[in-house]
């Protein structure tokens, strides 16, 4: 009777033990799908910047390929933007593995390659479009800063949909540790985040309305 | 992982073990739970009620207890705490009326019930002594149906059902359900030896080792827990007789329920602490009751912690967004901006609140009572009860641990 009453604690022991086990596996397995889902976006992205990259050395060559280097900018630029709205829903529910946050770093020197090859563009091919580069902190830990950003995102958001592709909308996370985006941030000499830098020249640091930002725009 | 995937992940690890552990003893004995052993003797009993300030009750209770058809029920000790209204005087009548009742009255007002039952019980002589609550009334039968637990020579308690009297107002009905879920539970304690608590509406105690323990704890705010604690630790099992049955009134409005769970959880604290270095004893007391009692209060904080830690960090970014958008003149961030993209952590919160609701109706329908209708809880009193009823239990156990480590309370 005794041995009957203790096995029942190994019973339960057992079976939440398993059901956990089992739990934690599914999260893992949907985890890794969700991954898997933007690792092949991701693939895609990253033939569209190579295309981008050896476009861009054709510009040297020939200039009148001008117009298909910024349209090919504002087609890449569009593409991770959509991708980085499908990252951002799945980053939250992204709790045991640390694939995603790896998933997110890539698609940040994606973004980051963007944004110089953006710069390099518009020095080759005359200023004819707007870079609004906006640098974030992922996942914040201070609530007021997360605050700030969640308003930022609208407003830049609501900014691209007004303006379309005459805006170069790029969102990079500036604690990717990536050595390539601090040289840039330094050289930008930003301490302080969330910051938009609007053609490499207007550094905002508070937040503005859609009308204040588009007097920065060409 | 961040601490607070590993907080969830652990708290829900405990939630799904002693939801599991209930399920699994319910089926292992689900064939025994209304089972009661054959009566082979009936030992004499007696039955103290301590009574303070009852008028509107006391004569209802004994009444319930002279008619509850126990033929070795030798006396009913009704105890008198000095109330200050007509009690007394309504136990002598009683006194008067039924030989069998003896109308007592303390010295001077013990201020608790744990007083006026220690001073009745000097009064019995019989093998087994009874105490039922003055506002609570034990049902006819309800002895016999306990009394064949006592057979066994490791018995020394043995408790009964206890279920809510008037369920006309609202609150009545929450604690109703409550008190459904009670009895399952407590009967599925029953049989790993884990009953932690014999309640006052109706318990039944062998005499000779209740006083052996020295009776009831007077500094206790809850006594009927504390003594169940007591003889566990001296090696006594306790009973449940789910047949046997006894009403009590509860708690009619939410300052008076609120009072009623505070002593309670209060009282539970003292024992803890009473009996804290049971944890490194063997036995049922030591190596589940001290631990699920811990873990349960800890469970409660944590979960409280949990939801409010993520209703006032949502709140609170959501204000200053809110706040930042008018600035600037944006949109107001909408429903859709809320990310609930499916996680593990959510998975095991809802599998765990289906598993609690799961329990919650299975209770229910174990603990149907065929000797009165009462109206149906109904979609909208389970839903109370669940998502509003429980979730104030943390709260309250907040509450009693302040009052308790500042020692501002009383019975």
């Amino acid at each position: 009777m005794l041995t009957n009453k203790k096995r029942v604690f190994w019973e339960a022991f057992l079976l939440t033990t398993v059901i956990f086990i089992l739990g934690i596996l599914l999260g893992v397995a949907f985890e890794s799908r969700r991954s898997s889902n933007l690792e092949d976006y991701y693939t895609q992205s990253e033939i569209v910047s190579t295309d981008l990259f050896v476009l861009n050395n054709l510009v040297d060559l020939d200039s009148s390929n001008c117009e298909d280097l910024i349209q090919a900018s504002f087609d890449f630029a569009n593409r991770i933007y959509s991708e980085a709205l499908l990252l951002e829903k799945y980053e939250d529910s992204g709790k045991i593995t640390e694939k995603i946050r790896l998933t997110h770093r890539k698609y940040d020197l994606l973004r980051t390659f963007l944004w110089i090859n953006a710069e390099k563009t518009k020095n080759k091919c005359g200023e004819d479009f707007d870079t609004v580069i906006y640098l974030y902190e992922y996942n914040p830990k201070n609530l007021v800063q997360k605050a700030n950003q969640n308003v930022w995102s609208k407003v830049l958001g609501d900014l691209k949909e007004a303006k379309g592709d005459s805006v170069l909308l790029i969102p990079i996370a500036i604690n990717s540790d990536l050595i390539s985006l601090q040289a840039k941030i330094n050289s930008l000499n930003i301490t302080k985040y969330p910051a938009v830098v609007i053609n490499d020249k207007d550094i905002l640091l508070g937040i503005d309305s859609v009308s204040d930002l588009e007097s920065y725009l060409i | 992982m961040d601490w607070f995937t590993i907080l969830f992940l652990v708290y829900s690890f405990l939630g799904f073990y002693f939801l599991f552990l209930f399920f699994l003893i319910y089926i292992h004995n689900r064939k025994e739970f209304f089972e009661v052993p054959p009566i082979t003797k009936r030992y004499s009993l007696s039955i103290v009620i301590p009574c303070y300030n009852e008028q509107e009750t006391i004569e209802k209770t004994v009444k319930s207890v002279l008619d509850i058809g126990y033929p070795e029920l030798k006396n009913v000790f009704v105890v008198d705490d000095c109330s200050t209204d007509n009690s007394y005087n309504i136990i002598k009548k009683l006194a008067s009326k039924y030989p069998k009742v003896v109308a007592l009255q303390t010295p001077k007002n013990t201020g608790k019930a744990s007083g006026a039952k220690n001073y009745g019980a000097k009064f019995a002589k019989t093998e087994l002594i009874g105490f039922s609550d003055a506002d609570s009334y034990p049902q006819k039968g309800a002895i016999e149906k306990m009394i064949g637990f006592f057979d066994d020579p490791t018995v020394g308690s043995v408790t009964a059902s206890v279920l809510v009297n008037r369920d006309t107002k609202f609150i009545e009905r929450l604690q109703a359900i409550e008190y459904r879920v009670i009895v399952f539970t407590r009967k599925l304690l029953g049989f790993i030896d884990a009953i932690y608590v014999t309640p006052g509406p109706l318990a039944l105690y062998k005499r000779e080792i209740f006083n052996k323990l020295g009776g009831f704890d007077e500094d206790n705010l809850t006594e009927d827990i504390e003594i169940t604690w007591h003889f566990v630790a001296a090696g006594y099992k306790v009973a449940m007789s789910v047949p046997a049955k006894a009403y009590t009134d509860v708690p009619q409005n939410f300052k008076g329920w609120f009072k009623q769970r505070l002593r309670w959880n209060i009282g539970g604290l003292q024992t803890i602490n009473k009996y804290k270095t049971a944890f490194k004893e063997k036995g049922m007391l030591g190596s589940f009751i001290l631990p699920f009692f811990v873990l349960s209060w800890l469970l409660g904080i944590t979960g409280l912690a949990i939801l409010t830690y993520r209703i006032l960090k949502f709140i609170f970014v959501n204000y200053l967004s809110t706040l930042y958008s008018i600035n600037v003149q944006t949109a107001i961030l909408s429903a859709q901006d809320i990310n609930l993209a499916p996680n593990v952590l959510m998975f095991f919160g809802v599998v765990l609140f289906f598993l609690g609701l799961s329990f919650t109706f299975l209770a229910l329908i174990y603990s149907r009572d065929s000797e009165r209708k009462f109206k149906k809880y109904g979609v909208l009193g389970l839903s109370v009860y669940m998502f509003i009823y429980l979730l104030a239990y943390p709260i309250i156990l907040i509450a009693s641990m302040y009052k308790y480590l500042t020692k501002s309370y009383s019975w």
